[in-house]
C-alpha cells in the first residue's frame, strides 16, 4: 500500500481510495487492482506504467467510470463516481472527461469535425467556435476536418480523438495507451499536443503507456505493478523511467 | 466442416428462428392451404359417397355441356320416362327426384339464407334405400301438401321442431306455410355442404316449384346381382334421345369434381398469397446469408488460408441454408395446420360453410413444405454462398470486413433497362384500356429493375427522408447508418416494398372500382329504384316481386332481369334475359345498331366490341349453347355499347331465356315511378308492398352504390389481411438487419457510450436507423403501388372498371404507418445495442 501526496498541492482532479479490484470467484480471484488509493492533483500530466497485467488499464477504467470497483470508491472532484447510475455516469463522462483510447477512437460514418464535437452534440450543445478553432490548430488538423477515419492515417486519427478528448474543456483526460499503435513520429506530435494542453490550459490528464520516451512527456510517472502503486517520479526522463522499470522486473 | 456450421448455428439459436420465421410463414400458408383443400375434398368425397349410396344409376336430361356453372340444374322431364324405366330388366327400384328454388324464413320472418350455398327445396322420396345418406333425425316425411322436413342444420340453427310452423319462398313468390313434420341429416352431416333444404311430398313439389308433371333426374336401385354399368347400359337403351343414364359413382365424382372446381378459385388466391409471402422471405433470407458472409469473410478466408476448398466454404454457407430451410419447413407445417383452421373460419365468414372433417395432411403436403422451405432458402442463399467462395485467403490478414463494393455496371445497365421497360408497360397499361399483359409485364420488370438498382437510389433516398431529423444527435446518426451499406438497406426495404406496393396497388384498383360503381350506376342507370337479393349470397329472387310491383299505382315501369350461362364459340359466358318492352327506358344502353324491340323470340342484342371482333352485324346469325336446349340458332338484333348496368355482352329477350333456362328467378328489377310520383314515393310504395319479401332489398340509386362500396370495402378488408402478413414478414427482415448491424457495430457503440451517448440515445439511433430502412420501403413502395394500381385499373376496363381513381390519403397514410412500423422492429435490436459493454470497445483485441 502507498500513499502519494500531490506534488503541487493544488485541487484533486480525480483520486482513488482504497480501490480494489477482483476478477472471477474467491478461490481463484485475480486481483487487477488491490486496494490502491492516489490522488491526480488538477493541470497535472501524470503516466501510469507498470508490466502488462499490472492493473494499469483496470485502474483507468474505473477511475472514469467505465468499469466499477469491487470495493474502495473513485472520486472525479468530489464526485463519488461507484454511487452514480448508468445515466449519470453517461453524463458524467460526456461533461467533465475526455477519452483517448489505444485505437478504434472515431466513429466511422461521422467526419473527424462531427467526431470531435460528438460529446457536446449529444449534449445538444453548440460548439465553441473560438475553442474548436484552437484545439483543431493545436493538433493540426486544419484541413482535414472534412474527411471520415477511414481517409486519415492512425496517426491523424489519434490526434482528433484528442481533439475530441478536449472539446467539452473536461475536468481530466484519460488515455490509454493513446501512442500504442503509432509510430515515433505520430507519437511524438500527438504527445506535444496533450504537453501542450496541459501547459496552455492547465488540463489535467492521466495516460497509461508501455513507453518511456512517452511517459516523460508527462509531469509525474505512477509505477504499478500485482494491482499496487509501487512508486512515483517526478520531472521523469525516458532513462529514469526505464531505470525504474528494470527495478519492477520487466 | 458440417459439425462446424451446425455447432455455429446452435450458437445462434435466435438469429437461426427468425431467419427461418421469414420463410415459415409462406411455408404455412402453402401448406395450410393444401391442408384446407385436402380436408375439404375429403369431406364432400364422403358426404357425396353417402348420398349416392343406395343409388345404382341416375336418370337425366342431357347436357349440351357441363361445369360448374350448369352443375345441378339439368332438364326437367315427363314423369313417364319412370314408368318405361321401371320395366327395365334388373331396376328393384326407380324413383324420380326434383330439386328447385326454396327459401325458408326464420321465425322473426328473416330469410334463412347461407352465404355461397344454396336455399333448396326438393321432393322427399318415398323409398328411403334410394334416399341414401339422406336420412330422417325425427319425426316422419310428409304426407299432406302443408307439411316439410327440413335439414337438421337449419332446425339446429333456427331452434325448429316438429309441429313448429315454417314459412318457404318459392321461385314463383308469395310466402307460404308449412308445418314441420321431420329433421333430416346427410350421414353425419346436418346439411349438404351448407346448404339448406326444404322437403315436401313430390306431387307437392312439383306444383311449388314450377314443375307440374316433371323430374330432374330419376335414382335407379339394381336388382342384386346387376352392376350398375351394365344396369346403365340397358337403361339407356329405352330412353329417350335427350335424355342418359349415368352410374352413381360418375354423379358423386361430378360433384366432387365441381367442389373443386370451386374451391380452386380460393386455392388460387391463398397460393398467391403465399407466393407473396414467399418472396419477401426469400429477399430476407438473401440478405440475411449476405450479411453473414460479410460478417464471416474473415473466418472464411482463414479457413481457406488453413487449406479449405471453395467447395467446402459453398457447402457450409449451404447446409446453414439447409437447416434454416428444414426448421422454416418443420415450423410452417405446424403453423399450416393453425392456418387452414383459420382458413376455413374465413371461407365462412364469407359464407362458404364446410362440413366439417379432421384436418387431412397428406404426405403430398409435407413434401410441399419441405421442398418450397428449404428450396427457397437454397436458392435465396445460393448468391451469398458462391460469393463467400469469392473470398481470397489472404482476406484473413486483412483489417475488419471488406467495405461494400460499388454496384457492378452490368447490374445498373440490366436494372435500368428493366426499370426503363417496366415503366413503359405501365405507361401504356395506363393510357390504353385492357392492356392486362403490358400491365402485369410491365410491373414486374418495374419492380425487378428497381430492386437491381436500389443500392443507388438507397443513399440519395436517406438522406432526403433523413433531412428533417438529421438536426438531432441520434437523427442524424440514424440517418447516416441507414445509408452506410446501401445494398443492405435496399434489400431489406425491398421486401417492404413487395407487401406495401401490394397493398397502395390494390387500395388504387379499390378505389377506380368504387368509383366506377359510381360512375356506372349515374350513366347507364334510368330507373328510380334497383331491386337486388338482399344477400350477395342469393341466386336471385322470385318473380312474384316484380308481379307485385306491376300493380302499385306509383309504379311505371318495371323491367326484369335473368342471368344465365352458356356457350358462345365453345367458351361459357354469362348472358342476360331482358325485358325488351321496357330495358332501355331503365337503363342506358347506348344501343349503336338494330333495337331492343328487335330482340323478338330469337334475336340477340351484342356488345359493340364483341360484334366488332367478330365481325357481327345486324341480321348474322348467332349460335348459342345452352345447357338445358343446346344449340340454338338466333340471329344479332342489334349492338349495344355500355353493358355495365346489365352485366353481360350478350342480351336476350326473357321469352328466349325462359324457353332455355328452367330458372326462374330475378337477378335485378329495375322499377321506373310514374310520371308526378317522386323516387322517395315509389321506394316507400315498393317497401310496404314488399314486406313479405325480406330476401330483396330496395335501392335508389345512391344506395345502390353505398352498399356496392360496402362490398367492395369487406373485400378489401380481407386483402388487407392477408397482406398484411407480408408486411410483417418485411418488418421482421428489418428486425434482422438491424440485430445483425448491431453486432457488427459493438465496437463503435461502445465507444459512443463511453464519449457520452447515453442508452436513451442510442436506442433512438437505432429507432431512426430503422424507420429510415423502412420509410425507403415505404416510398418505393408506396411510388410502385400507386403505379401498379392505375396500370391495373386501366387494364381491368374489361371487369367493369370504367374509371381511374388514384387516391392520395389513403396510400400515404398506409406508407407512414409502415415507416413507423420500423419503431416496433428497432424494439430488439435497439435493447441490444443499448446494452453493449463500453469496455469491450474500449479494450482493443
Ligand atoms: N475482464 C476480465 N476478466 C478477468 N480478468 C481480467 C479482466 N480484465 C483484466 N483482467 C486481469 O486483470 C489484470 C489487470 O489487467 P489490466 O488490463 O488492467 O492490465 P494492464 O496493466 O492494462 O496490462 P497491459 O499492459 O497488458 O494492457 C490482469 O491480470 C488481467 O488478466
Ligand atoms: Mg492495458
Amino acid at each position: 500500500m502507498s500513499m502519494v501526496k500531490s506534488p503541487t498541492g493544488v485541487g484533486t482532479a480525480a483520486r482513488a481510495v482504497g480501490a480494489t479490484k477482483r476478477y472471477g470467484r474467491a478461490d481463484s480471484a485475480v486481483r487487477a487492482l488491490d486496494d490502491v488509493s492516489v490522488e491526480f492533483p488538477s493541470g497535472v500530466f501524470t503516466a501510469i506504467m507498470g508490466p502488462s497485467g499490472s492493473g494499469k488499464s483496470t485502474l483507468l477504467h474505473c477511475l472514469a467510470g467505465l468499469d466499477t470497483l469491487t470495493s474502495g470508491q473513485v472520486f472525479i472532484g468530489d464526485t463519488d463516481v461507484s454511487s452514480l447510475s448508468d445515466g449519470d455516469l453517461t453524463l458524467l463522462r460526456r461533461n467533465r472527461l475526455g477519452f483517448i483510447f489505444q485505437t478504434y477512437n472515431l466513429v466511422p460514418t461521422l467526419t473527424a469535425e462531427e467526431n470531435i464535437v460528438l460529446p457536446l452534440r449529444l449534449g445538444g450543445r453548440k460548439a465553441d467556435h473560438e475553442w474548436l478553432a484552437q484545439v483543431v490548430s493545436a493538433v493540426g488538423l486544419a484541413d482535414r476536418l472534412h474527411h471520415t477515419p477511414a481517409e486519415l492515417s492512425g496517426g491523424q486519427q489519434q490526434r482528433v480523438a484528442a481533439a475530441r478528448a478536449l472539446i467539452t474543456r473536461p475536468e481530466i483526460v484519460f488515455a490509454d495507451e493513446p501512442t500504442g499503435a503509432l509510430d515515433s513520429r505520430s507519437s511524438a506530435e500527438l504527445l506535444r499536443f496533450l504537453r501542450h494542453a496541459v501547459d496552455a490550459y492547465g488540463q489535467t490528464i492521466v495516460m497509461v503507456t508501455h513507453d518511456a520516451v512517452a511517459a516523460s512527456y508527462a509531469d509525474r510517472v505512477l509505477f504499478l505493478r500485482d494491482g499496487q502503486v509501487v512508486s512515483e517520479m517526478t520531472e521523469p526522463t525516458a532513462d529514469r523511467i526505464l531505470d525504474a522499470m528494470k527495478g519492477l522486473g520487466e | 466442416m458440417f459439425t462446424l456450421t451446425l455447432k455455429g448455428l446452435l450458437a445462434r439459436k435466435v438469429r437461426l428462428f427468425l431467419t427461418a420465421i421469414s420463410v415459415m410463414l409462406g411455408v404455412a400458408f402453402v401448406s395450410g392451404t393444401l391442408v384446407l383443400t385436402d380436408t375439404v375434398n375429403a369431406a364432400f368425397d364422403q358426404l357425396y359417397a353417402g348420398l349416392t349410396k343406395g343409388t345404382d344409376v341416375t336418370v337425366r336430361a342431357k347436357s349440351a355441356f357441363t361445369d360448374t356453372s350448369t352443375l345441378g340444374s339439368p332438364k326437367p322431364f315427363d314423369t313417364k320416362v319412370v314408368d318405361q324405366v321401371r320395366k327395365v330388366d334388373g331396376v328393384a327400384a326407380a324413383e324420380g327426384s326434383l330439386t328447385g328454388y326454396a327459401l325458408m324464413l326464420d321465425k322473426s320472418g328473416k330469410p334463412i339464407q347461407p352465404g355461397g350455398a344454396p336455399t333448396l327445396g326438393a321432393g322427399y322420396q318415398i323409398d328411403r334405400k334410394l334416399a341414401g345418406g339422406f336420412t330422417l333425425r325425427q319425426g316422419r316425411g310428409p304426407q299432406t301438401p302443408t307439411e316439410v322436413v327440413i335439414d337438421a342444420a337449419t332446425a339446429k340453427k333456427q331452434g325448429f321442431v316438429p309441429g313448429d310452423t315454417i314459412k318457404v319462398m318459392f321461385a314463383t313468390g308469395g310466402q307460404r306455410p308449412f308445418t314441420v313434420v321431420g329433421i333430416a341429416g346427410f350421414g353425419e352431416a346436418d346439411n349438404l355442404a351448407g346448404a339448406t333444404l326444404a322437403t315436401f311430398q313430390m306431387s307437392t313439389a312439383q306444383q311449388l316449384l314450377g314443375r307440374v308433371g316433371q323430374f330432374d333426374t330419376i335414382d335407379v336401385r339394381g336388382e342384386s346381382g346387376v352392376k350398375p354399368d351394365e344396369l346403365r347400359a340397358r337403361i339407356a337403351r329405352v330412353l329417350p334421345a335427350d335424355m342418359e343414364a349415368v352410374t352413381s359413382t360418375t354423379v358423386a365424382s361430378e360433384a366432387s369434381k365441381s367442389v373443386g372446381e370451386a374451391l380452386k378459385i380460393f386455392t388460387a388466391i391463398f397460393l398467391g398469397f403465399a407466393a407473396v409471402s414467399l418472396l419477401v422471405g426469400s429477399f430476407i433470407i438473401w440478405n440475411t446469408f449476405s450479411i453473414l458472409v460479410t460478417q464471416r469473410s474473415r473466418e472464411h478466408a482463414l479457413l481457406r488460408a488453413i487449406g479449405a476448398g471453395r467447395r467446402q466454404i459453398l457447402g457450409s454457407v449451404l447446409v446453414e441454408a439447409v437447416v434454416v430451410g428444414l426448421v422454416a419447413s418443420g415450423l410452417g407445417l405446424g403453423v399450416g395446420l393453425l392456418v387452414a383452421s383459420g382458413l376455413r373460419g374465413l371461407l365462412s365468414v364469407i359464407g362458404m360453410e364446410l362440413p366439417n372433417t379432421t384436418l387431412q395432411l397428406h404426405a403430398r403436403t409435407v413434401v410441399a413444405a419441405v421442398a418450397v422451405g428449404v428450396g427457397i432458402t437454397l436458392v435465396a442463399a445460393l448468391a451469398p454462398a458462391w460469393k463467400a467462395t469469392r473470398i481470397p485467403p489472404i482476406a484473413a490478414l486483412r483489417d475488419a470486413a471488406t467495405p461494400a463494393k460499388g454496384v457492378s455496371r452490368w447490374r445498373l445497365v440490366l436494372g435500368g433497362l428493366l426499370f426503363v421497360g417496366g415503366v413503359a408497360g405501365l405507361v401504356r397499361a395506363m393510357s390504353v384500356d385492357a392492356q392486362v399483359a403490358a400491365a402485369g409485364v410491365g410491373a414486374l420488370a418495374t419492380f425487378f429493375g428497381l430492386t437491381m438498382l436500389a443500392p443507388v437510389v438507397v443513399r440519395p433516398l436517406v438522406r432526403v427522408l433523413g433531412a428533417p431529423i438529421a438536426g438531432s444527435v441520434t437523427g442524424g446518426m440514424g440517418r447516416l447508418n441507414a445509408a452506410r451499406s446501401p445494398r443492405r438497406t435496399a434489400s431489406t426495404a425491398t421486401a417492404l416494398v413487395i407487401g406495401l406496393a401490394l397493398v397502395v396497388g390494390i387500395t388504387v384498383v379499390a378505389s377506380s372500382i368504387k368509383a366506377s360503381v359510381g360512375d356506372v350506376v349515374d350513366r347507364a342507370n334510368k330507373a328510380d329504384l334497383i331491386l337486388k337479393s338482399a344477400s350477395q349470397f342469393a341466386p336471385g329472387f322470385p318473380s312474384g316481386v316484380a308481379d307485385k310491383l306491376r300493380k302499385l299505382p306509383e309504379v311505371g315501369a318495371v323491367s326484369q332481369l335473368r342471368f344465365g350461362a352458356a356457350q358462345i364459340g365453345g367458351m361459357t359466358d354469362y348472358i342476360a334475359g331482358v325485358d325488351p318492352a321496357t330495358v332501355d327506358r331503365m337503363a342506358n344502353l347506348g344501343v349503336a345498331s338494330g333495337s331492343v324491340a328487335a330482340l323478338g323470340h330469337d334475336g340477340v342484342l351484342v356488345n359493340t366490341d364483341v360484334a366488332k371482333a367478330k365481325g357481327l352485324r345486324v341480321g348474322s346469325p348467332f349460335t348459342v349453347k345452352f345447357a338445358q336446349t343446346g344449340d340454338q340458332k338466333l340471329r344479332v338484333a342489334g349492338t349495344f355499347t355500355d353493358k355495365t348496368l346489365v352485366g353481360s355482352s350478350y342480351l336476350i329477350s326473357l321469352d328466349t331465356y325462359n324457353a332455355n333456362f328452367s330458372e326462374r328467378l330475378d337477378i335485378a328489377v329495375l322499377v321506373g315511378a310514374r310520371k308526378g310520383v317522386t323516387t322517395e314515393q315509389v321506394k316507400q310504395a315498393a317497401k310496404v308492398a314488399l314486406t313479405e319479401y325480406p330476401n330483396v332489398s330496395v335501392q335508389d340509386s345512391a344506395e345502390l352504390k353505398k352498399t356496392q362500396n360496402d362490398s367492395v370495402n369487406q373485400l378489401l378488408g380481407m386483402v388487407y389481411v392477408m397482406l398484411l402478413l407480408a408486411v410483417v414478414i418485411a418488418l421482421l427482415g428489418v428486425v434482422n438487419t438491424l440485430a445483425l448491424s448491431v453486432l457488427e457495430r459493438t465496437r463503435e457503440l461502445g465507444l459512443l457510450r463511453a464519449v457520452g451517448m447515453t442508452r436513451r440515445q442510442v436506442r433512438s439511433a437505432v429507432r431512426w436507423e430503422a424507420v429510415l430502412i423502412a420509410a425507403v420501403g415505404a416510398v418505393l413502395g408506396l411510388c410502385l403501388g400507386l403505379a401498379f394500381g392505375a396500370a391495373f385499373s386501366r387494364a381491368l376496363a374489361d371487369i367493369g372498371i370504367v374509371t381511374v381513381a388514384v387516391p392520395i390519403v389513403q396510400p400515404v397514410v398506409c406508407a407512414i404507418i409502415a415507416a413507423l412500423a420500423g419503431v416496433v422492429a428497432a424494439i430488439l435490436p435497439a435493447r441490444r445495442a443499448a446494452k453493449v459493454d463500453i469496455l469491450r470497445a474500449v479494450v482493443a483485441e
